[in-house]
């Protein structure tokens, strides 16, 4: 019995064993853990709890002691983004998704097809390649904010940069544009927002082209694939993992990220967006913030967690054969 | 290709108009390639000209691109009216810290999950991709409740300073510093190591003495990659009130005396680039390398 035991603990040492075997291990991702208990994991258990409480301006002393209200929240939001019904804050939430899918819908397609485009263009041989490769990742290092600022005086009605070439120099319309008026704004975030996504886009496309052996075109070639041909079954099969990649990160970074708050916040000059160009995260932000509603905006928050976890299934679906071929 | 040859040898004209095409298209894609490349940087070089120009002339409809007469006072200008050498000094002090330390603790941490199979290594590893999963509106609203509530009771200041962001920066970016620096880690050989700690070395000298140094390309990556990021962030700064640049700049053009000094607005943003564009220049191969290295493979 006794040896038999001792050969069994050989085997599989006790999960206290191989914790001391591995001290060092522990010492190391410490400071790490640390500081991912206090910025990351206990306020998001702190939030998850707030998500179920009336806290707000008011009830703001009493913090986490605020009145519990229960799934309240998310009955309100979930029943009036379904029904349509529910006050101000619920329509201006419904009216950010529906910007916040069309703008990360066209910014997806925008950034990938153009980002193609360049790494095509850029996969060649020619004199000044590095020199032009520098100059176009180059949009990508000019911060977001700064991008929010050179677009505000672009769209300028009067005197702005848009404006001036469309009417003075070029004479294609009559009337200066109003860019950041309704609907026009819209397109006055989507454009600087493909404009700074565009240059890494490229450059993971370009690295993926770079792979794609050589050998391949020629034997399509020989046996007489034309040039679109060669593009549909040997680029893009090769680019598919690098687009999923890229798909991931636009969805990411411009969906549930700040990219997108930073350009708008700078070319409107305030957090408030206005109808037409106010994304989901920065309603969110808004209701929250400036309106002062803590309870709500948490369980908000939970609602677009939930929606980004489904969507990082459903690209990991998408893209499961591209990602295990790797 | 050898099919190719023998069939069009004996028709040396044809041959001739296909290498003609061909040397045609390439200059149309290489004219395409340049007309694209304007497209992308001239709205760089406008926000440069803009920055010397008078405001008449800003929003003049008659004025060229380029300012009639550069006005090189518009930066001093600014500089004194924005109060910008303190934003300035907020942003330096607080990315500088935060990329320091966040890449730190990350290639501890990268370090220990390639050289470990210790319990509890595969949770941590979801964790740390979990975090990016958090919108930052959910945790920021108890951290920054708790901010306040430590400002009003402990009386340590961490709204409206820099210890506050450097605190907030630091736990925000590890993740993503780890991110980076994992696979570097895990594609340095043991043996190095090994053959040192046989030698007598401690677990922390071998890391610090062997390791370390191989891993410095990615960790030079992983922390201009932290820079440009936390140099670039809005939202955090101005919720906790920290007069960095990008917070700066957004008060400043609310202000009534400066809302129609665009031309100031945009040597603000000039100066904001101006470091992380020396940075991005000095360091750009490297970068671009540790950047696509994990995606391509």
């Amino acid at each position: 019995m006794a040896a038999e035991h001792i050969s069994m603990t050989l085997r599989t040492p006790s999960l206290l064993r191989r914790i001391w075997q591995n001290r060092i291990a522990y010492i190391f991702i410490a400071p790490a853990v640390c500081m991912m208990l206090i910025v990351h994991i206990a306020p998001t258990i702190q939030a998850l709890y707030m998500s179920l409480l009336d806290l707000r301006q008011t009830t703001l002393r009493l913090y986490l002691r605020a009145p519990f209200v229960g799934f309240e929240h998310y009955q309100d939001i979930l029943g009036g983004l379904i029904f349509g019904t529910g006050g101000a804050n619920i329509r201006g939430l419904s009216q950010a998704i529906d910007n916040s899918l069309w703008f990360t819908l066209w910014l997806n397609v925008g950034t990938l097809v153009i980002g193609l485009v360049f790494a095509l263009l850029l996969n060649r041989q020619f004199i000044g390649r590095g020199l032009a490769r520098s100059l176009v990742l180059l949009p990508w290092v000019i911060p977001s904010f700064v991008t929010g600022i050179i677009w505000r005086y672009i769209w300028l009605q009067q005197g702005g940069l848009a404006n001036r070439i469309l009417v003075d120099w070029l004479g294609i319309i009559n009337q200066p544009i109003q860019w950041l008026l309704l609907e026009n704004t819209r397109w006055a975030l989507l454009i600087p927002a493909i404009w700074r996504n565009v240059p890494f886009a490229a450059l993971l496309l370009l690295a993926g082209l770079q792979v794609i052996p050589t050998d391949l075109y020629e034997a399509a070639r020989v046996d007489g694939a034309n040039g679109w041909q060669r593009f549909r079954y040997i680029t893009l099969p090769f680019l598919k993992p690098i687009i999923g990649l890229q798909i991931m990160f636009g969805v990411v970074f411009n969906l549930f990220g700040f990219g997108p708050y930073n350009i708008a916040t700078s070319m409107f000059g305030s957090t408030n967006h206005g109808t037409y160009a106010e994304l989901l995260i920065p309603a969110i932000v808004r209701q929250t913030f400036t309106n002062q509603l803590y309870g709500y905006g948490a369980a908000a928050s939970v609602l677009m967690m939930g929606l980004a976890m489904g969507f990082v299934a459903l690209w990991y679906w998408v893209f499961r054969d591209a990602l295990t071929a790797q | 290709m050898a099919v190719q040859q023998t069939a069009s040898a004996p028709r040396p004209t044809a041959r001739r108009t296909i290498r003609w095409q061909h040397m045609i298209t390439e200059r149309l894609l290489d004219l395409l390639l340049v007309v694209l490349i304007f497209l992308m940087i001239a709205p760089i070089i406008f926000l440069i000209v803009s920055s010397f120009k008078t405001s008449n002339e800003f929003i003049s409809a008659t004025g060229g691109f380029f300012p009639a007469e550069w006005q090189f006072g518009n930066y001093p200008e600014l500089w004194q009216q924005a109060n910008f050498g303190t934003y300035f000094w907020n942003s330096m002090i607080i990315c500088t810290i935060t990329t320091f330390i966040a890449t730190a603790f990350a290639s501890l941490t990268g370090y220990a999950l390639s050289r470990f199979r210790f319990p509890g290594a595969d949770v941590y590893g979801l964790g740390v991709l979990g975090t990016q999963l958090i919108p930052g509106t959910l945790f920021f609203i108890p951290l920054y409740l708790s901010f306040v509530w430590v400002r009003n009771n402990l009386g340590i200041p961490l709204i409206g300073t820099n210890l506050g962001g450097i605190l907030l920066y630091v736990g925000f970016y590890i993740p993503i510093s780890l991110w980076l620096l994992r696979g570097f880690f895990a594609a340095i050989p043991v043996d190095l190591e090994e053959q040192a700690m046989v030698d007598g070395a401690t677990r922390f000298r071998a890391f610090w003495q062997i390791v370390l140094p191989l891993a410095m390309p990615g960790i030079v990556s992983a922390g201009i990659y932290i820079f440009l990021t936390a140099w670039d962030e809005l939202f955090f700064a101005s919720v906790l009130q920290i007069r960095t640049i990008p917070f700066g700049l957004l008060l400043f053009s609310g202000v009534q005396s400066a809302q129609n000094r665009y031309e100031l607005i945009c040597a603000g943003a000039v100066l904001a680039t101006l470091p992380i564009m020396v940075l991005f220049l000095l360091l750009q191969r490297r970068l671009v390398e540790g950047l696509t290295a994990g995606a391509v493979k």
